[in-house]
């Protein structure tokens, strides 16, 4: 026993903190507790204590024999939606100082909302900026497209404007963001320099440091971000430390970026717009942690909980890449894994729309508290959750290991009232035709973040997690025709176990323009640089020779087409010329399968316009146990029959309940049936089979 | 009927006339033109808006204010010599 | 027909003009599609009425439907599986000559169940000038290739030599190609997953579907009319070309369920590319019309019927062959959207229960101006200043203008950064930012336009040229509302070097000779000036509350000279509110007004 070690990952969600243990013995250990904003710390350890209950160890001993701990929290997101971050400052290019504000037009004015909100321009608004009023400065200085200087910086300018912001508008974090200063830095960094000189105690962010890309409105937006809430995030994860520290922990923190990749914490405390969403990236991670595993490359990661669905896609085992991600309303651009979502989740509430008298499902939520009206804690509208047991998916007394006794009655008496009456049908066609309604949606959004690149979902498998999807899945993966559905054991925590399942790495880049047909010496003397300063990275932080990983990519582009495709180098670098001939054709290829046949104007010429390198640090990985599959039959498991939704049907029908906890690997049986899980429910559908692998997942296969 | 019913932001009509929502001042009969009896105000743009909108051009602003509290109750362009606007609403 | 399956239908619908949009982006890869959203899809019924208006440039929905039925007359027992038409004639249905529309059949087992129809603006069309836009040009016969209906794709097979014709006649081919396979592939997408969505529930239950929206949307919209106050109001458009003035005049006038638009007393056609067809000003009317009063009613052929057009032939708004129209998205058709939009505004602000959804006129003044000359890298680049998507807003009867905030016709338009034209233009900005004194000043103010200077760099020739149809120099377009101020007019300045020296931005923003109408160059050390209108103020601007006056001063939107001499707030020297001034020069303003004291 005193020779178990193990690996603790934490993640602070929206409403959840989980925590996943892994022990070196194999075990898995799972806990859970409410998040605690804008103190997160304390829900971190309350979710550890959580699962060091379940495992009989105190919380003291398990963190001591903590050999690594990794984190993802939500932090940056809720410091930007409270407006909890320090008063802010932005010093630009003089005649460019709107930049930020402008939004590039009506972009800043639409993005982020749904269609009715599109389709109503008179109620619509930007959201107020991150910076405070009238702390926007311009200061004399240019430099151009080449990054030549044509007008040097006015350090004289630049003083009075650190000081008037500092001293007049009393702001605690100052972004500095000139036009062209990725390409030349020089201008920017001077004005750091004098910051630091005369007013140290201000949080800097350059623009050029932070988000080294061409468009000044992105980069702007970012710098801008990082420095609203890169001191709250670097007092948090430092104040994190000190109590992991206190409580016993010895080793170093690692924090999980949007990316999907890890950085120890002192770094990922000067890069908070990294840190943005990157539960849901951890969430796409363990998908593919658990798809490389089963051997399936193409997955749909698929998470609903209380208030949203969640989706990323894995394609031929790689990860794809927001295009302009956003968080609350403001634009940033940084490497974010691609996850849409819909306002939908278990306690999106249902209503009849006033005009139409059509249900509609979300985007409002009951979220937890008052809740679904089932939970009897007051909630007075009908939710999706509420529509679940009235189809019979959930059973009122075996909701979370029974630990709760949902009122179906009051259920059943308000939906009456509220839905199915005004609209003139029994109170199962109404829950059932809502819970098409939730489907549909669902599978629409599916649909357009596979289609939007070229994808067709009928080559993946959908993977399922959080308290709702179970209940979902087999309806909306059935109508998209997916190859098979998943539900993993650690569907529940499922962010928490991607965080175990990530690497170390670093993003750096280099933007130039260079035509495809370059000797490759250009192309690899513009790499040599960044694998140098990566290598340092690494090494300092523990990593070198096998433990290390360097990938290269290009984003390439037709000319006069403004689509650019990060194509990955497949061939061995430094790159020769059969070497760089087969980038382009994969880009060729690429470019045909996200914008579809025809879309390549080859005659204008390809160019290559950013250079990326991706290095790794390779952590230790989690041995998940396997059993062996032993026999089908599973009569044990069968708790009982009710009345199910069925879907081919088109209503309800009486149907086997099964319990998770007596299913043993092999077990599999045919739908429709439900399974009933300590946290959640999963529905299988007629022409479905389920099987419990060797991983404790459960599989549906459809009928072919 | 006294009801008080809406003709515009500015303008209400009360008892079959219509009047200043700000002073209840009235105007004119309902159906008749009210921009007659508001006091007019006309001038070069670029003279009652700064520079901004000053331009080669000779359009003018007329402003209708009420004669009471001189409250601007209706603005419009117009070149020299155009016919007001008319904007009625019937409350028949 | 369930509730629910109607309900999935109706979204599906919306999905899939939402993915053959996607589609149109992607394929096309244009700057001005992807960045200006210069686009629309939309579906069709059979009989060529809209289905379901997509969103994009709105004065093309009602248009592309008249495009179907043209094709449908035409083509007549001649329509199969598979085909495509283009169309682009503006005398029959299009908006102007490089706004195509490529409009597809829809069969579902080997009936025809509806038509998709999407547009983009193509890169070129062969007109006098380079671009689309073509200033110079005297009638539709100088204005490039046009078609008031021919098939470019017969039964999933290209028709090479009438494509090939069609290339022949235009700059850049290999562009306009592109945009051709972009709508296309478009056009695909949107029968794939219409023939989807029958295979799933069934044509005629889709078709049903489809039918109930449309009564829907009727019975929406003429319930909402039914709600606001019977009336007639009015507007009246100032469209200054060349020297020349032409006026839009509308009375809008709504009696129960019913709304007419009337257009008599407008301008005679003019001689310059500034006018539109009729079907070209019943999209104009309806771009507003849609977000405006449908706002949450489907787009569909249900809000047009109760809707009613007056537009006098051989006027500017309804103008007769061969009366050149090139420019007319940004004129004739503008005004009509703008005068569209006063009234509309007008008679919400009437109702009591509508005040809330009232606006004034937003981006009244599109500016085209398309650059074209030898880039940096030593390619031709051709562009336009997509500025022109970032117009101002109207101030609402609750809140200012979204300064730089788009327009009402095509709600999700926006600007490309600096560095994206820097990167392709051999031009150097020297500003580019927010207009002060240009929202129209009100109790709301309007959003306020802006302004950008650009120079010659690096170029290989010395600069490059740029074709402009500018308007709205001399009049302010963007209508104020209810005592409002209008937003301030645009202006386009050649800035000439003095003496070969670099010319600066205060004299950028200062000088200049106009420019507005044809072909110009920007060589040397030259600079373009444009500035761009304010969107319309709402209420009078000596009811604002004064703390907002402050704040737009303390934001530079607002001079301290405007401040005092509109808005009657007077500030300290540290631009801090003097309360008792401003009280004192208010009373005295209200009462300069009126020859008295005021009694309030």
């Amino acid at each position: 026993m005193s020779e178990t070690t193990y690996i603790v990952a934490t993640d602070v969600g929206g409403t959840c903190t989980d925590t996943i243990i892994i022990a070196s013995t194999g075990e898995i250990h799972i806990g859970k507790a409410l998040s605690t904003p804008p103190d997160f710390a304390t829900g971190v350890l309350n979710s550890i204590e959580s699962a060091a209950e379940i495992m009989g160890v105190p919380r003291r001993d398990v963190l001591a024999r903590t050999t690594l701990f990794v984190h993802g929290s939500t932090v940056v997101d809720n410091t930007v939606l409270t407006r909890d971050g320090a008063p802010t400052g932005l010093i630009a290019t003089q005649g460019f100082e709107d930049t930020l504000l402008v939004t590039r037009g009506a972009y800043g004015r639409w993005s982020g909302l749904t269609e009715d909100g599109i389709k109503n321009p008179v109620r619509t608004d930007r959201a107020a900026p991150l910076v405070a009023t009238g702390a926007i400065r311009g200061v004399g200085e240019r430099i151009d497209c080449d990054g030549d200087i044509v007008e040097p910086l006015d350090l004289a300018a630049a003083e009075s404007a650190v000081r008037y912001l500092v001293e007049d508008k009393k702001v605690e974090a100052i972004a500095v963001s000139f036009l062209w200063s990725f390409f030349n830095p020089a201008h920017e960094r001077a004005v750091r320099d004098l910051i630091e000189r005369i007013a140290p105690q201000v949080y800097v962010t350059l623009s050029s440091d932070i988000a080294p890309v061409p468009g000044e409105y992105e980069r702007t937006s970012t710098a801008v971000i990082n420095a609203y809430a890169g001191r709250v995030t670097r007092d948090y994860l430092r104040s994190l430390e000190a109590l992991l520290a206190e409580h016993g922990y010895r080793g170093q923190t690692m924090v999980m970026q949007g990316y999907g990749g890890l950085l120890p914490a002192s770094e990922s405390g000067e890069r908070a717009v990294g840190m943005i969403e990157c539960g849901p990236a951890a969430g796409v991670i363990g998908a593919k942690f658990l798809g490389d595993l089963m051997g399936d490359t193409e997955i749909i990661a698929a998470d609903m909980g209380g208030t949203t669905f969640k989706v990323g896609v894995i394609q031929d085992g790689e990860l794809d890449y927001a295009r302009e991600p956003m968080v609350d309303r403001f634009h940033y651009v940084a490497p974010k894994i691609d996850v849409v979502s819909i306002g939908a989740g278990g306690g999106s509430i249902v209503q009849l729309d006033p005009k139409t008298r059509l249900p509609t499902v979300g985007p409002r939520s009951a979220g937890s508290r008052p809740g679904p009206i089932c939970y009897g804690l007051g909630g007075t509208e009908p939710t999706l959750t509420d529509v679940m047991l009235l189809i019979g998916y959930m059973e009122p007394s075996h909701f979370l290991r029974g630990s709760m006794t949902l009122d179906a009655d009051n259920t059943r008496r308000i939906f009456k009232e509220k839905i199915a009456d005004p609209l003139g049908v029994s109170v199962e066609e109404a829950a059932i035709g809502i819970y098409r309604i939730a489907a549909a949606q669902i599978t629409d959004l599916i649909r357009t973040i596979t289609v939007e690149r070229g994808l067709d979902p009928r080559d993946f498998v959908l993977h399922a997690f959080g308290g709702t999807c179970g209940m979902l899945a087999s309806a909306f993966g059935e109508e998209l025709a997916v190859r098979r559905i998943v539900i993993p054991y650690t569907a529940s925590v499922n962010c928490a176990f991607g965080l175990v399942t990530a690497d170390v790495r670093h993003e750096y880049s280099t933007t130039t323009t260079l035509a495809s047909d370059v000797d490759p010496q250009e192309v690899n003397a513009i790499f040599e640089p960044l694998i140098d300063q990566a290598r340092k990275q690494l090494e300092a932080e523990g990593f070198s020779g096998e433990a290390t990983r360097f990938d290269w990519s290009v984003d390439l582009r037709y000319r006069r087409q403004v689509h650019e495709v990060t194509t990955p180098v497949r061939a061995e670098t430094p790159l020769d010329t059969a070497g760089l001939a087969g980038l382009i054709d994969d880009f060729e290829s690429l470019y045909e399968r996200k914008f579809g046949k025809g879309s390549a104007y080859r005659e204008a010429g390809i160019e290559m316009t950013m250079f990326r390198l991706t290095a790794s640090g390779l952590m230790q990985r989690p041995q998940l146990p396997v059993e062996p599959e032993g026999e089908a039959a599973c009569d044990g498991a069968r708790i009982g029959r009710r009345p199910i939704f069925v879907e081919a049907r088109g209503k309800l029908v009486e149907a086997d309940i099964y319990d998770f906890a007596r299913l043993s690997p092999g077990n599999r049986f045919k739908g429709p049936a439900v399974i009933h899980t300590p946290i959640t429910t999963i529905a299988v559908q007629d022409g479905q089979t389920a099987r419990m692998d060797g991983y404790r997942n459960i599989v549906l296969e459809m009928e072919v | 009927m006294t009801d008080i019913r809406s003709v515009s932001p500015t303008l209400v009509q009360k008892a079959g006339q219509i009047a200043c929502r700000a002073c209840g001042h009235e105007l004119a009969a309902a159906g008749e033109g009210w921009k007659e009896h508001a006091v007019l105000d006309e001038k070069p743009l670029g003279d009652a808006g700064g520079a901004m909108f000053r331009s080669e051009g000779n359009v003018l602003l007329r402003r209708f204010y009420c004669p009471s509290c001189g409250t601007t109750l209706d603005a419009e362009t117009a070149l020299p010599g155009e016919p007001f606007l008319i904007d009625r609403v019937d409350w028949s | 027909m369930d509730p629910m399956t109607f309900s999935i239908i109706r979204h599906r619908l919306f999905r899939i003009i939402d993915e053959a949009v996607i589609t149109l982006k992607h394929v096309s890869g244009s700057a001005i599609t992807n960045e200006g959203h210069d686009l629309m899809v939309s579906l069709y019924r059979a009989d060529g009425s809209l289905l379901m208006g997509g969103v994009g440039f709105l004065h093309h929905l009602t248009s592309a439907a008249e495009a179907c039925k043209s094709i449908i007359r035409r083509f007549e027992g001649r329509i199969r599986e598979g085909d495509v038409f283009l169309l682009n004639d503006p005398y029959t249905a299009a908006l102007h000559t490089s706004d195509i529309y490529l409009v597809a059949p829809i069969h579902f087992e080997g009936k025809l169940i509806a038509w998709s129809a999407c547009f983009v603006h193509v890169y070129d069309i062969g007109a006098m000038n380079p671009g689309g836009f073509s200033p110079q040009s005297v009638d539709i016969y100088t204005e490039g290739f046009s078609s008031p209906g021919i098939k470019i794709v017969d039964q999933g097979e290209m028709v090479q030599d009438v494509v090939d014709t069609i290339l022949n006649m235009v700059r850049s081919p290999e562009m306009v190609m592109l945009d051709l396979r972009s709508m296309i592939a478009c056009n695909n997408v949107a029968r794939e997953r219409m023939q989807a969505l029958a295979a799933k529930y069934g044509s005629d239950t889709v078709d049903a579907a489809g039918s109930e929206l449309i009564s829907q949307s009727e019975t929406l919209l003429r319930a909402r009319l039914q709600e606001l106050p019977n009336g007639s109001w009015q507007s009246r458009q100032y469209l200054d070309v060349n020297g020349e003035t032409a006026t839009v005049r509308l009375t809008m006038t709504k009696t129960g369920d019913r709304l007419v638009f009337d257009f008599t007393g407008s301008s005679e056609q003019s001689r310059h590319a500034i006018n539109c067809t009729k079907w070209a000003s019943l999209g104009g009317l309806f771009a507003p019309l849609f977000p405006l009063l449908c706002y949450d009613i489907t787009w569909n052929e249900g809000v047009i019927r109760p809707v009613e057009m007056i537009a006098p032939e051989g006027s500017i708004v309804n103008c007769t062959r061969p009366a050149p129209v090139s420019v007319a998205t940004v004129a004739a058709i503008q005004s009509v959207n703008n005068a569209a939009c006063a009234t509309i505004g007008k008679m919400l602000a009437a109702s009591d229960r509508y005040r809330g959804q009232a606006t004034t006129v937003w981006h009244a003044n599109h500016f085209a101006i398309f650059k074209f000359g030898r880039n940096q890298k030593g390619g031709q680049s051709i562009g336009i200043f997509t500025e022109t998507f970032a117009g101002a807003g109207g101030a609402r009867s609750f809140a200012d203008g979204v300064d730089i905030g788009g327009e009402i016709p095509n709600p999700i338009s926006r600007m490309a950064n600096v560095e994206t034209v820097e990167a392709n233009f051999p031009i150097r900005y020297l500003f580019r930012r927010r207009m002060k004194d240009s929202g129209g000043p009100g109790l709301w103010r309007g959003g306020s336009g802006g302004e950008l200077a650009v120079v010659p760099h690096k170029a290989p020739d010395g600069g490059i040229h740029y074709v402009i149809s500018g308007k709205g120099a001399r009049h302010p377009m963007s209508d104020g509302l209810a005592g409002g101020f209008p937003g301030a007019p645009n202006k386009y300045a050649w800035v000439k070097s003095e003496d070969g020296a670099d010319v600066v931005p205060e004299d950028a923003a200062a000088g200049g000779d106009p420019v507005s109408w044809g072909v110009f160059p920007l060589m040397g050390k030259d600079a373009l000036y444009v500035r761009w209108n304010g969107g319309g103020g709402f209420g009078d601007p000596l009811e604002r509350t004064p703390d907002h006056v402050v704040a737009d001063i303390g934001n530079d939107l607002v001079s301290v000279e405007a401040a005092r001499d509109v808005y009657g707030v007077a500030v300290d020297g540290k631009g801090a509110l003097d309360a008792q001034a401003t009280q004192d020069l208010r009373s005295r303003r209200r009462a300069a007004r009126i020859g008295r004291e005021a009694a309030r």
